[in-house]
């Protein structure tokens, strides 16, 4: 919307006169006149027009009118995107309202329903920002209120609401929506917690509590009331019992029954002694008389029995007499075969014996021979221990040691090379006889033939016949020494041996050899003969000597000894057999003796009781008679006897019946008197316990309590009420703020901050989001006091707070003009050409009016300026 | 000379009251036994020898031994007058040991009518009573009174306690008293109880209502009859006369839009003086704009303590706005738009009764919060 004219007519100073300011144009629009010139008044008058109904006289049409009365009109022009339209507005006399289409001339609406043409218009809706664009001087919002508030509110201009809360409380509800939310809030606080549980110690807890107390205490208490009804109903349903029970006629007619009930159980019972007595007599009567019968029968019985154990004691008798007789002959049988076996035994024994000696004999002469032979053993074994003896003796003169004989071997080259040298210096003789001559010898030894002998330093030759030639040599003896000295030592080892040389000692070495061997053998021949040692074969053959000791001769040919033994054995099997053979048929026959004599002595006894039975036999046939005289007098007793038992038993009554009957009424009395004492003392007990109960008037209490109970529920009801209450109001205001917020604080947040830019370099102010109130104030960047914001500041803060609500309804489709009343009073000239700026560049696409006294100040706001024209109203 | 009794039931001595608080209770306890010596001093003025208590003398089958003592006593003090205690279904004889209690304490002028046997109240003059055996004793009591003998000319006089038809107490109709037993068993008159409002079946046969209300339900004042009997053929002479020393009111304050409710109200309840013994529980209908609501709450608040009692019931009171109303609160703004948002829930009749009573309410409260903080 934007206003193109605005035309009054008898509106306060302009009584009887109208005003009119045409050519109204977009962007910023400036009405800059003297105070008292008609600003203020056209301020209102415009304003009344919009926010006024015509059908009221609230104090802002009163003030319109003019001190000589009258009514006032107020005519607007306006644009809006449906056309352009003039609204006409009269209050008191005649008061109307239209709005006509100026494209037509034609009325578009009178009345209520130009008054919602125009609510419309500057309202859209009752959340927006109605009002909002309307800053007048030192007030910022123009709604109405009251007095006292639009003094007060002039007067502390200085505090920061005029700012910028105005548009805030218009738009959020602001102090007072605060204070109904605190309100909500404190009456909720005293019922629920932040969580919305009943808030402990408050009195909706407190009713809560009382409630499920006396739910609880009511619970009791019913519960204590049954229990006493219950008790109540048990203790009259006893005591009836008991009436009944105890009654005197029934107690005297129990009473009466059990006496009867006695009596007849005592007849009873003495009848029945009676029928046991002659019971027992019966039986024993029946017992004699059975007794009678059965001696009488046995009677008769030892007869027959008599007769035969008579027939049957000569049988046995004769049976006795032939087991006697075969018992004899089996004797005799016996006898015979036991001589016989003892013979045949005797010559067994005699053919065993000579066996024996036989046998022994035999043994005796192998011994013998053995002994001879160990004798000639011995022998041959004493002399090779002898010739053995003998032997070793010899060998051991004989023997030569082998390093003697090598060492003698050894010694003879030697000695022949020495003799070899000596013999090649020694002179020799040879000798050449002649034929037949004598046999020359040297030094005593023969010469032969052409033999050269050597000799030493002197020889004899005997020639016989001849004489003796003398031979000397006077060649030095010289190195004979080594062979001397050889010969020595040989001279000693042979002497040592005894024997004139080696060759002999070679000899006696060998038949040292041969010695030796002989004994050997000879030693193996001993150990073949007496492999254990001598001692050993001696002992052998003195042993066997011993064993020989004086050996049997016995004659005879051991085959036919043996023979006969064997034969005679046989006999003595043969012999024994029979014996006992004999033997068995004794024992039989001596058995069955005794069998016959045990039977005839069985039977003999048998007879002989019977005899005891039956008496001497002359008294027999008397007793017999005595005996069926006495069975008959019996059997008619126990005839009798019976008769008078069979009579007793019909009479006797039933005693188990008749004492069944009495213990039956004596229990009904017990159970009656039992039930009786057992209904007393219930009887007792539930008296206590109504007492009990009674006296503490358990039922008023109960009653009470249920009242309380309903009382203290409709309680809680309330209060659970009062809470929805509370939340719901809480909720739609909740609701309502933030929708408010949500629809224009925080866009006017984003439009007004470039507008603060524009104007403040040096300051910087931030905005709660929630409040839209100045938080920091940031000068220098210095923090200081939001309060310490100067009157002109706020005043400028108030105006582009506005500016920016104008901004943001354009921005939203509803333009709206900004009208702004002296509103910067306290601005600086600086200041006010910053703000001049910033309502120009604002008014790009905003419609602004200014109304300002401030006329040199204002000139260098330029934009258009307005001028007030006389008018008279058309009709 | 006629035979004058007094004929009342229903003391319920001892009752409790325990959905009041505060002295209330035992003001009203005191006021039922106080009746006992209303009874007897009417009695004595219009000339009456014998008081006849038709049931529920007492309140519970146990109560209390003060109770019981104190109420004796009472009857003791105003020998020679004749009482007979009837038992009622709130103190039958199933109460044994209230009875065996009564019977050992009773004083000479105190006669409990305990069986359905003739009783020879004065000369010519015989009462046939018909006591509660039981709470509930699922048969007529006084069936028995067609063939009880009374000599030719005697005065018959039936005393019973029970529902005659649909005047029940307990709301039963089991035990039902044949409402022509007077004329059946020939029986000069019949005094009732259990029901607590006076009411005559017939001119032989009526209840006297309770001397002390206890409930809202009657809305009689308290009272007793004074009967006077001529002879058998005569019909009885019956005056009732007050008793009661509290008054028990339902009242409906109705209000149309535009009325004056703080007026109406004022010309409703009792006159100042006597609110002190009312019990009163007031319920608001109709339609009533949000400010006079609000006063009229208020107006409830300040006269309340004047009351012995005064409860307040507005649920079916709705409350009327205008733009004007929700003006008050705010002309726009947050508080306004809730104000609007809680008015349109409280008209929107998709919701339920009780979501739209609770918005309606929260703008009620909405609205006493604005003024409260616009003061």
């Amino acid at each position: 919307m934007k206003i193109t004219a605005l035309r009054l007519f008898n509106v306060k100073r302009f009584a009887g006169r109208g005003v009119a300011i045409e050519t109204i144009g977009d962007g910023v629009n400036v009405l800059c006149a003297a105070n008292e010139f008609g600003k203020s008044t056209s301020f209102e008058a415009l304003h009344a027009l919009f926010f006024q109904p015509h059908s009221g006289t609230p104090k802002a049409v009163q003030a319109l009118r003019p001190y000589s009365g009258g009514n006032p009109l107020v005519e607007a022009d306006i644009q809006t995107e449906s056309g352009h339209f003039r609204i006409r507005k009269q209050f008191y006399g005649q008061k109307s309202v239209r709005v006509t289409d100026l494209a037509n001339d034609r009325i578009v609406a009178q009345a209520d329903e130009a008054e919602r043409f125009i609510a419309d218009l500057v309202r859209g809706g009752t959340a927006g920002p109605a009002g909002l664009l309307w800053v007048r001087q030192g007030v910022t919002g123009i709604e109405r209120r009251s007095a006292s508030e639009e003094e007060s509110e002039k007067q502390v201009r200085a505090s920061l609401l005029e700012s910028v809360q105005g548009e805030v409380e218009a738009v959020t509800g602001g102090r007072r929506m605060a204070d109904v939310m605190a309100a909500t809030e404190q009456a909720l606080g005293q019922l629920v917690t932040a969580t919305g549980r009943p808030k402990a110690g408050e009195r909706y807890a407190a009713a809560i509590a009382e409630r499920d107390q006396l739910e609880e205490e009511e619970r009791r208490l019913s519960a204590e009331v049954t229990a006493l009804r219950h008790a109540l109903d048990q203790r009259a349903a006893a005591e009836k019992r008991l009436q009944e029970l105890d009654r005197a006629e029934d107690h005297l007619k129990r009473q009466k029954e059990i006496e009867a009930a006695e009596a007849a159980f005592q007849s009873a019972r003495s009848r029945a002694d009676h029928l046991r007595t002659s019971e027992a007599e019966l039986n024993l009567l029946r017992e004699r008389r059975d007794r009678a019968a059965r001696e009488d029968a046995e009677f008769r019985a030892a007869l027959v029995k008599r007769a035969d154990i008579r027939s049957k004691l000569d049988a046995a008798e004769s049976q006795r007499r032939e087991a006697i007789t075969r018992r004899d002959g089996v004797e005799m049988a016996v006898a015979k075969a036991r001589q016989e076996s003892d013979i045949a035994e005797q010559e067994e024994q005699e053919a065993r014996a000579l066996l024996a000696r036989l046998d022994a004999a035999l043994v005796a002469r192998q011994a013998v021979e053995q002994l001879a032979e160990y004798e000639n053993r011995l022998a041959l074994a004493e002399t090779l221990r002898t010739e053995i003896e003998a032997g070793e003796a010899a060998l051991g003169l004989m023997k030569v040691p082998d390093a003697t004989i090598s060492a003698l071997e050894a010694l003879e080259p030697e000695i022949a090379g020495l003799r070899a040298v000596a013999e090649a210096a020694r002179p020799s003789v040879t000798m050449a006889y002649a034929p037949d001559a004598p046999v020359v010898t040297l030094d005593g030894e023969p010469l032969a033939e052409g033999q050269a002998r050597s000799f030493g330093r002197l020889a004899q030759l005997e020639i016989s016949g001849v004489g003796i030639v003398t031979l000397r040599s006077h060649a030095p003896a010289g190195d004979d020494d080594r062979l001397r000295k050889a010969e020595e030592k040989r001279r000693g080892l042979l002497a040592a041996l005894g024997v004139p040389n080696l060759a002999a000692a070679r000899q006696r070495q060998e038949a040292a050899r041969r010695e030796e061997s002989d004994l050997r053998e000879r030693k193996t021949r001993l150990s073949l003969l007496a492999p254990d040692g001598l001692p050993a074969l001696r002992k052998m053959v003195a042993g066997q000597r011993e064993a020989i000791g004086q050996a049997l001769e016995v004659q005879g040919d051991p085959a036919l000894v043996r023979a006969a033994h064997a034969t005679a054995e046989a006999k003595r099997h043969a012999a024994r057999q029979a014996s006992r053979e004999a033997e068995a048929m004794q024992a039989g026959a001596s058995q069955a003796v005794l069998a016959a004599e045990t039977a005839f002595a069985r039977l003999d006894a048998e007879l002989k009781q019977v005899e005891a039975v039956l008496g001497p036999e002359a008294m027999r046939a008397e007793r017999e008679q005595q005996r069926a005289v006495a069975l008959a007098d019996l059997d008619a007793q126990l005839t009798v006897k019976r008769a008078t038992v069979e009579a007793l038993r019909a009479e006797a009554g039933d005693v188990t019946a008749a004492e069944a009957t009495l213990r039956r009424l004596r229990s009904v009395a017990q159970a009656v008197g039992n039930d009786v004492s057992e209904l007393r003392k219930d009887i007792a007990a539930f008296s206590a316990e109504i007492r009990a109960r009674s006296d503490d008037a358990v039922e008023e209490k109960w009653r009470q309590t249920i009242e309380a109970l309903s009382a203290a529920r409709v309680r809680v009801t309330g209060f659970e009420r009062e809470v929805a209450v509370l939340l719901r109001l809480r909720k739609a205001l909740d609701e309502a703020r933030s929708r408010a917020r949500d629809t224009y604080l925080r866009p006017v947040i984003t439009e007004l901050r470039p507008l603060l830019g524009l104007l403040f370099d040096d300051v910087a102010i931030t905005f709660d989001e929630k409040t839209l109130l100045a938080q920091t104030l940031l000068r220098n960047g210095q923090e200081e006091e939001v309060e310490r914001l100067s009157g002109g500041m706020r005043e400028q803060l108030s105006v582009l707070t506005r500016l920016a609500f104008a901004r943001l309804l354009a921005r939203n489709g509803r333009p709206a003009p900004v009208i702004l009343d002296d509103a910067l009073v306290y601005s600086d000239d600086d200041r006010i050409e910053k703000m001049f700026d910033a309502l120009h560049r604002q008014a790009r696409d905003q419609q602004i009016l200014v109304f300002s006294c401030r006329q040199r100040a204002f000139q260098q706001l330029g934009g258009n300026v307005l001028r007030m024209t006389d008018w008279i109203p058309t009709p | 000379m006629p035979f004058r009794f007094i004929h009342s039931a229903d003391l319920h001595l001892g009752k409790r009251f325990g959905q009041f608080s505060g002295d209330l209770p035992a003001k009203l306890r005191e006021a039922r036994h106080a009746t006992i010596a209303k009874l007897a001093e009417y009695a004595r003025k219009e000339g009456a020898s014998t008081i006849l208590l038709a049931g529920d003398t007492f309140d519970t089958e146990t109560p209390a031994p003060d109770v019981r003592r104190q109420a004796l006593a009472e009857m003791h003090h105003h020998a020679p007058l004749r009482w007979v205690i009837l038992p009622g279904n709130h103190d039958s004889l199933q109460a044994a040991q209230l009875w065996a209690s009564l019977r050992s304490e009773a004083p000479d002028n105190v006669t409990l009518a305990v069986e359905a046997a003739p009783l020879d109240l004065a000369p010519g003059v015989t009462l046939l009573p018909a006591p509660c055996t039981t709470r509930r004793p699922g048969r007529d009591t006084t069936a028995w009174m067609d063939a009880a003998a009374t000599a030719e000319g005697t005065i018959r006089i039936g005393l019973a306690h029970g529902a005659v038809q649909r005047f029940s107490e307990e709301g039963t109709g089991l035990d039902v008293i044949a409402p022509d037993r007077a004329r059946r068993s020939g029986l000069a008159y019949l005094a009732l109880g259990d029901w607590h409002g006076g009411v005559e079946i017939d001119p032989r046969t009526r209840y006297s209502g309770t001397p002390e209300p206890d409930q809202f339900k009657h809305g009689r004042p308290g009272e007793a009859l004074l009967v006077s009997i001529e002879n058998t053929m005569a019909l009885p002479e019956v005056t009732p006369f007050q008793t009661g020393a509290f008054i028990w009111r339902d009242l409906a304050l109705d209000l149309l839009d535009g009325d004056d409710a703080i007026a109406r109200l004022q010309a409703l309840i009792p006159e100042l003086r006597l609110r002190r013994h009312a019990l009163v529980r007031l319920s608001a209908r109709g339609h009533v704009r949000l400010e006079a609501r609000a006063a009229l709450a208020a107006a409830i608040e300040k006269v309340q303590p004047d009351f012995g009692y005064l409860a307040f019931e507005d649920d079916d009171l709705t409350t009327e706005c205008e733009p004007e109303d929700l003006d008050a609160i705010d002309h726009g703004g947050a508080l306004r738009e809730a104000a609007d948002a809680l008015l349109a829930e409280a008209g929107d009749d998709r919701l339920s009764s009780e979501e739209r009573s609770i918005a309606q309410a929260a703008l009620n409260r909405l609205f006493s919060y604005a003024q409260a903080v616009k003061a």
